[in-house]
């Protein structure tokens, strides 16, 4: 059974005004359970309104949204439980905390669920841990931390709260190369050892190529593409299409065909095309 | 001093104070001559220096040691006057990353309009150079526009017409492209791009995106304060080893010549971008 | 991303919209000045009649103008209330209802007052709100507190605060949204419990817009430097206002509505 399914998800901007928009159109999507998913769309194409229909801060306006098979807005007074069960960590994340210490920020969402003190205090560390912190940060106040700690301390409250499913919203946008390692590493980790569903949106195409099993395609509120990895990526020129970034591997592949060199166009990552590349030479020497 | 040097640096250091009382260097003795028209990326992770460089040339940082010369001036001069500093600032230009926090102004016009207007500009010539900076970054059809309704990257073009409105020779984009999505970062790069070639416009680039340092002409590489590496993008990106060693990401193109290089399989030539890799690639395949 | 109107402005092309800020704000203290010299019942209807006449030139729908004055009927009817009852005339009572008396003086006067908070409201709201960006009417008040600048009133730091804050309204409740949603992913009710409890929930949300407003704040100060700002000496603008014909002609056909005015109560008295 799929973790998350949406079923005929329609959703509405500004309802009733003259800005009125439909930013998601007929979304039929499932998400299986244990997998990271990865979700591709630019600015505008209604990805951060998918995000906030699958933990219930936004009630589609047709449709239904699914976990473990029941619709989450069948009982409308109980949806904060939905929103314990899948975390989000919004867009730059960093700029919600607002506790004195680490400590306690990251204790806000786990008291929230009216778990017991040493529950909480236990799922902090845990918590610290997936997102490759030192304990001493704890007592820290969170002003005080560079940019990416502060984005850790906040994935960290979300994480915490031991979600089934962790939504991501570009965890790792404005971070250097190791910040986004050690970020994309943590979500990976949880994702081993607690087996939780993951579904991450990043503009990256080389992040989503490393990380994701599965991926999806948004593009002016409509799911255009749909499937693993491998099939979304054999796509490259539909993704062109959409203005969206291919990974330079895949650029280097349609050069080499543009210049009569007969390679697979579907090709994403170095070591791939590596061996593509070795076989035009008769194979490694 | 060269003639077409536009900006030399000379030994300089900065350092903040820590709570603790103690001081952390961010710059150590660098040095470093920029000429004029050049288009340079100033590499580096978080961290290593790069954005205090840039506020060190604009003098909104002053160094603990160190001279930096400004188009044949010193700007680290303690005699400089309120006024010179207005000048220099005239001239070299800053774009900085969140493009909500440069503009001023609720007419995308009038925002243009800011810093000529604070140069004490001819209302006429201020119209005009407005008009002119906003048909460059492609933004005339908003003049009239609020910039609450653009998305990041029109905002960041608007903000890069207020600066180019107040005629400078030189320009730091300090990670200008960081938080737009893939269509912002095309639309910057290639404003970037048109400013350097077809205005003559001395480009320093901040980033930490490989892909965007290998459109430079030159990449300096900042780590721990000091400039590890300084050359073209083609040489820079041979250090392979030693620019993961200090946290940067290489192109993928580049990577993968590197592993074809290991099983023995030898490409020659620039490589950092998908058709020069592709040009590189076909010519060893002649080769063989 | 959610659309914030703010203020009243209307957006059309109108005689109206295009007069200079400045004109439509002196032009707006004497309608105000005008509306209260009316004292007669000529009078009254020559000042309802423009009313009229300035929402068919300023081309704003009656049914929005209607709107806006909904939320204030109360007051109206209240003052009109009181006045009623205060007012004690010469004549006999019109009706006695032993503690209160009303006379046909008492009615009168509530008439005309109603008649004048009406006009003063949609006068003026259609003279500067409706028909004149925030902005340029920030603009006009700099301008026309210019020579303030002299006796050392911070004319141009207000008019550049009162700028600085219209353009960040939209970011800020945008961003306010956005935190607002991240803490309730974390299980913040802002809804349910008690008047403290819902105090306290606001908290999470105040103190990060807070650290927000204040990064927004020192970036925009580096940023304003290096454009080279340094308060407004020395500063000139792209946009210079302009009294044209049109200015020209509202300002005598104020005058002359005033005089009219003035005319209709001392000759109809």
């Amino acid at each position: 059974m799929a973790k998350i399914k949406l079923e005929n998800v329609s959703f509405l901007y500004g309802k009733g005004t003259s800005y009125c928009k439909e930013a998601l159109k007929n979304v039929n999507i499932e998400i299986k359970e244990g997998s990271i998913t990865g979700l591709i769309g630019h600015t505008g194409s209604g990805k951060s309104t998918m995000l906030q229909l699958l933990n219930g801060l936004a009630k589609p306006a047709e449709g239904k949204v699914y976990l473990d098979g029941e619709d989450i807005w069948e009982k409308p007074k109980e949806i904060g439980k939905v929103r314990f069960r899948v975390g989000l960590v919004m867009q730059y994340p960093e700029y919600q905390l607002f506790e004195e210490t680490v400590e306690k920020d990251i204790a806000f969402g786990p008291k929230n669920m009216g778990l017991s003190e040493s529950e909480i205090s236990e799922r902090i560390r845990e918590a610290i841990d997936f997102v490759g912190l030192s304990p001493d940060v704890l007592s820290k106040n969170p002003f005080d931390l560079s940019g990416g700690q502060k984005r850790r301390v906040a994935i960290a409250g979300v994480i915490a709260m031991r979600p089934e499913v962790l939504v991501l919203d570009e965890p790792a946008a404005g971070l250097d190369p190791q910040g986004r390692d050690i970020i994309l590493g943590g979500v990976f980790k949880y994702r081993e050892k607690t087996g939780a569903t993951v579904i991450i949106v990043s503009h990256s195409m080389e992040d989503m190529a490393r990380l994701c099993d599965n991926i999806i395609v948004l593009s002016h509120g409509e799911v255009v593409l749909n499937g693993t990895r491998d099939e979304v990526f054999a796509q490259s020129q539909m993704l062109e299409k959409i203005g969206l970034a291919v990974p330079q591997i895949t650029l280097l592949m349609h050069e080499l065909n543009a210049r009569g060199i007969i390679v697979d166009n579907g090709i994403y990552t170095e070591e791939a095309a590596a061996a593509e590349i070795a076989r035009l030479f008769g194979g490694a020497r | 001093m060269n003639s077409d040097s536009y900006i030399k640096i000379e030994n300089l250091s900065i350092s903040y104070e820590e709570d603790d009382g103690g001081r952390t260097s961010v710059l150590k003795n660098i040095s470093l001559d920029i000429k004029r028209g050049e288009y340079l990326a100033v590499l580096g992770h978080n961290g290593s220096g790069k954005s205090t460089l840039a506020k060190l040339l604009n003098m909104i940082l002053e160094p603990d040691s160190g001279k930096i010369y400004i188009d044949g001036r010193e700007i680290t001069d303690p005699s400089m006057t309120e006024e010179d500093v207005f000048d220099l600032r005239k001239k070299v230009g800053m774009v900085f990353q969140n493009p909500d926090n440069q503009l001023v102004a609720t007419i995308v016009e009038d925002d243009v309009a800011f810093g000529p207007e604070n140069l004490g500009i001819e209302p006429n010539e201020i119209r005009k150079r407005v008009d002119d900076a906003l048909s460059v970054v492609g933004m005339s059809e908003h003049a009239k526009g609020e910039p609450a309704r653009l998305s990041g990257g029109q905002k960041q073009r608007v903000a890069i017409a207020g600066i180019l409105a107040m005629k400078p020779d030189c320009m730091i984009f300090d990670e200008s492209t960081a938080m737009l999505d893939p269509l912002g970062r095309r639309d910057i790069m290639n404003t970037i791009e048109t400013l350097n070639r077809e205005h003559g416009i001395t480009v320093i680039m901040i980033t930490h995106y490989m892909d965007e340092a290998a459109r430079a002409n030159r990449i300096v590489v900042l780590d721990d304060g000091e400039i590890l590496m300084d050359g073209a993008p083609a040489e820079i990106f041979q250090r392979h080893e030693e620019l993961k060693a200090c946290g940067l990401d290489v192109p993928q193109c580049v990577g993968l010549v590197h592993m074809l290089g290991e099983q023995g399989i030898k490409i020659e030539g620039e490589c950092h971008t998908p058709s020069l890799c592709a040009d590189a690639i076909a010519e060893a395949l002649k080769k063989r | 991303m959610r659309s914030i109107a703010l203020g009243q402005y209307y957006s059309v092309d109108s005689p109206i919209h295009r007069l200079d800020p400045r004109v439509k704000i002196v032009l707006a203290i004497l309608y105000i000045v005008i509306v209260f010299l009316s004292a007669n019942m000529l009078s009254m209807a020559l000042i309802l009649g423009s009313a009229f006449l300035l929402v068919a030139l300023a081309h704003i729908p009656v049914k929005l103008v209607m709107k806006s004055v909904k939320p204030i009927v109360f007051i109206i009817a209240f003052t009109a209330i009181i006045n009623i009852f205060w007012t004690s005339g010469e004549g006999d009572p019109l009706l006695d209802i032993g503690f209160a008396q009303i006379y046909k003086e008492g009615i009168v006067n509530a008439v005309f007052l109603m008649i004048r908070i009406f006009v003063l409201i949609i006068g003026s709201s259609i003279l500067l709100t409706y028909t004149t960006t925030p902005i340029s009417l920030t603009d006009g008040i700099e301008r026309l507190l210019g020579p303030l600048k002299k006796i050392g009133l911070p004319v141009h730091d207000f008019a550049m605060i009162m700028t600085i804050a219209l353009r960040f309204i939209p970011t800020l409740m945008e961003e306010a949204d956005k935190i607002m949603s991240a803490q309730k992913a974390r299980g913040a009710d802002f809804t349910n419990g008690s008047l403290i409890q819902r105090a306290k929930a606001l908290i999470p949300i105040l103190i990060p817009l807070f650290s927000s407003s204040i990064r927004h704040a020192l970036d925009l100060a580096t940023a304003m430097e290096c454009r080279c700002y340094r308060g407004g000496e020395g500063r000139t603008r792209m946009k210079i206002l302009k009294c044209g014909t049109a200015d020209i002609v509202a300002v005598i056909s104020i005058v002359a509505f005033g005089a009219a005015v003035i005319c209709l109560n001392v000759f109809f008295a």
